[in-house]
């Protein structure tokens, strides 16, 4: 009997230690699907970067690839990303059309995206499988607004936004808070991200009687209208979505025309002083090259997430789900927590630039916005 | 005042699609082919412009135009290229072939920009200074003027070019009866590849002109492209004449009728009149009814 209960016992040993080892041959996964090409290269560029320096040199395997601009090629991509073993959670583009695309597919795989995309619909379809760690339009518009209404005196704001499901997934929130707080726009116009002269709608801004102007563009056109506003000589306030907290933003336009403009964004995380951004600024710095922002930051704190999943146990979809849907998580831009539909930042801030350099500061924050933390 | 303005600025920016458009043409008359891989042309002048720009001793404002030689050198190589790898070898297969040849080198070339430069927007230095200067009670942009002038002289020596010299006669010659024009002894591959050098050239000045006013970046290939094919279509299959007019009346309908509209009714409107061209007029205003539209 003792005999029998040895051998069962050896058996049993080496089976767990075999799959210790294929364990370890196989580590989890997390792919990385975002446009690295294409008119959201620069953002897309960011997340990439931000994921990338908070997996590596983690237990966490990952793969970057580009989803360029559309669906079938973000739909391809993932595809592909899942086929390989251990995949736990995707870090998913930050394009609203090609989120809306992906998320019925990832539903039926049953894999937890993260993104930084700023659409609001991809978190109102009721799906279990998205987490933003970017605040919504919902956020971010509704400070952009109450910045310009509360803090700068606009009663009669004009609105231009682009023309792509980004551009009106954020008009309209703006919009909505505009009415919400008693100011609604007296002009507004969508752009194609092509357009290069901006004079024609900023004549009509001009001749509107708007008293500020807000912007929900593009980092290239943001810039553009920027400095034909200037060169117009329009002189009424400037806030601008989160593209012109982008320091390639800021790089193309000379600190004259900077002055004076504000924008909202999730952080700004060169304009921080906190030992820990400071940290992550150096090290972003010397792995890209380049400096960080938001969106770089905001998909750093989500990898974050996923690796606190990991390490507190997690080691499937549903259960990085589950520590997605329960679990707090305080990230180095904000404090993180899904309000239910899968909205994990909830606080926003308003910088503005100054004559100096371009660097920005922040002049304001809103803390909480919806509540859920 | 501000017809005055937005006049110029439809002309400055009409005058750098004129380039861009004229080189299309330069080339499609030589292959009877579209070269897609034309919009990445411009922006690759647009990132030479920019390139070129950090070796400038930033300190003593010289200005951006004394790039254009070079631009103009290093974009003319481009085309050579461009016609050595990706029409040569297949110019006796259907069009077709050229069209996917020329769209794979284009993505390379904005691909190789985007790993180069990074996904970024860029700035190019302007052509004779920043600010305005006050004429007749206007406000006038510097760097609209020198859009102006300096498309107006490329567009004249081209004309001088293809009007005045046995090389023009033989580029012509080319565009109207290639089998003819090889038989009396013109080489056929050599103006073939010649006509990419310089219509790529012309692309290459279109970002340098379009740099510092409206930005460059990797992703700006295929709206230029679009722009410069919807051009050609309106102005005449294989015309000169048509695509510099065909830019200029695209440029009317993004400053001029976006002002008094909406930019998003400004381009159906632009739209509409393809539309109405390729149905009353299939050649365009001044293309050939013979032609045959790729």
């Amino acid at each position: 009997m003792s005999s029998l209960l040895r051998r069962i016992f050896a058996v049993t040993a080496s089976t767990l230690v075999v799959s210790a080892v294929s364990a370890q041959a196989e580590p989890l996964r997390v792919p990385v699907l975002v446009p690295i090409t294409g008119f959201l290269s620069l953002e897309g560029t960011s997340q990439k970067n931000g994921a990338e320096l908070a997996l590596v040199g983690s237990d966490v395997a990952f793969s970057v690839a580009d989803t360029a601009t559309s669906p079938e090629i973000a739909i391809n991509a993932f595809e592909r990303a899942v086929d390989a073993a251990g995949v736990v959670a995707v870090v998913a583009p930050m394009l609203g059309t090609q989120m809306l695309a992906l998320l019925p597919v990832a539903n039926e795989f049953g894999i937890p995206l993260i993104t930084v995309s700023g659409t609001a619909k991809i978190t109102e379809l009721g799906s279990a499988n998205v987490y933003r760690f970017f605040p919504g339009d919902a956020v971010v518009k509704s400070a952009q607004a109450r910045y310009a209404v509360e803090e700068r005196g606009a009663k009669r704001p004009a609105i231009i936004s682009q023309t792509t499901a980004y551009g009106q997934s954020g008009r309209a929130e703006l919009e909505r808070n505009l009415i919400t707080i008693g100011a609604p726009p007296v002009f507004q116009e969508a752009l194609d991200i092509s357009v290069k002269d901006m004079l024609p709608v900023l004549l009509k801004v001009q001749s509107s009687g708007a008293d500020a102007l807000l912007l929900h563009l593009h980092s290239g056109s943001t810039a553009l209208i920027i400095r034909h506003a200037r060169a117009l000589g329009l002189d009424i306030p400037i806030i601008a979505g989160s593209a012109m907290h982008q320091p390639e933003t800021a790089a193309l336009l000379e600190p004259a025309e900077l002055n004076g403009v504000c924008a909202e964004s999730g952080s700004s995380p060169v304009s921080e002083d906190s030992e820990e951004i400071r940290d992550f600024v150096d090290a972003y710095r010397r792995s890209f090259d380049r400096e960080p922002d938001a969106f770089a930051l905001g998909q750093y704190d989500g990898a974050k997430m996923i690796l606190a999943a990991v390490a507190a146990g997690a080691q499937t979809p549903d259960g990085i789900r589950t520590h997605l849907q329960t679990a707090s998580h305080k990230g180095l831009a904000m404090n993180y927590k899904s309000d239910g539909k899968g909205n994990m930042a909830h606080s926003a801030v308003i910088i503005c630039y100054g004559t100096e350099d371009r660097v920005p500061q922040i002049v304001k924050r809103y803390e909480n916005l919806t509540g859920t933390l | 005042m501000l017809a005055v303005q937005l006049l110029l600025n439809a002309l400055s920016l009409g005058a750098a699609y004129a380039l861009v458009a004229l080189g299309f043409v330069l080339v499609l008359n030589a292959t009877t082919a579209v070269n897609f891989a034309h919009g990445e042309s411009v922006v690759a002048g647009g990132f030479a412009a920019v390139l070129l720009a950090t070796l400038l001793p930033t300190d003593i404002g010289i200005p951006g135009l004394i790039l254009l030689p070079g631009i103009l050198v290093i974009t003319a190589a481009l085309g050579l290229g461009i016609g050595a790898l990706a029409y040569l070898p297949i110019r006796n297969r259907p069009p077709v072939s050229v069209f996917v040849t020329t769209i794979a080198v284009g993505m390379i070339v904005a691909n190789g920009l985007n790993a180069t430069f990074g996904a970024a927007p860029r700035t190019a230095p302007p052509l004779i200074g920043v600010g305005t200067i006050d004429m007749i009670g206007v406000s006038i942009s510097r760097q609209s003027i020198a859009i102006i002038v300096t498309a107006c002289v490329l567009i004249g020596g081209l004309a001088i070019v293809l009007q005045r010299t046995q090389l023009g006669r033989q580029f012509r010659a080319c565009a109207q009866d290639p089998e003819m024009a090889r038989a009396v002894g013109i080489r056929l591959t050599r103006i073939t590849l010649l006509s990419f050098a310089l219509g790529t050239a012309f692309a290459g000045a279109a970002g340098l002109l379009l740099a510092h006013q409206f930005f460059i970046s990797p992703a700006d290939g295929a709206p230029l492209i679009l722009k410069a094919y919807i051009a050609v279509v309106i102005g005449g299959w294989g015309s000169l004449r048509g695509a510099a007019i065909g830019a200029f009346l695209i440029a009317a309908f993004e400053v001029g009728v976006a002002a008094i509209s909406s930019q998003p009714l400004a381009e159906g409107l632009l739209y509409g009149i393809v539309l109405l061209v390729l149905f009353v007029r299939p050649q365009g205003l001044f293309g050939e009814p013979q032609q045959v539209r790729a």
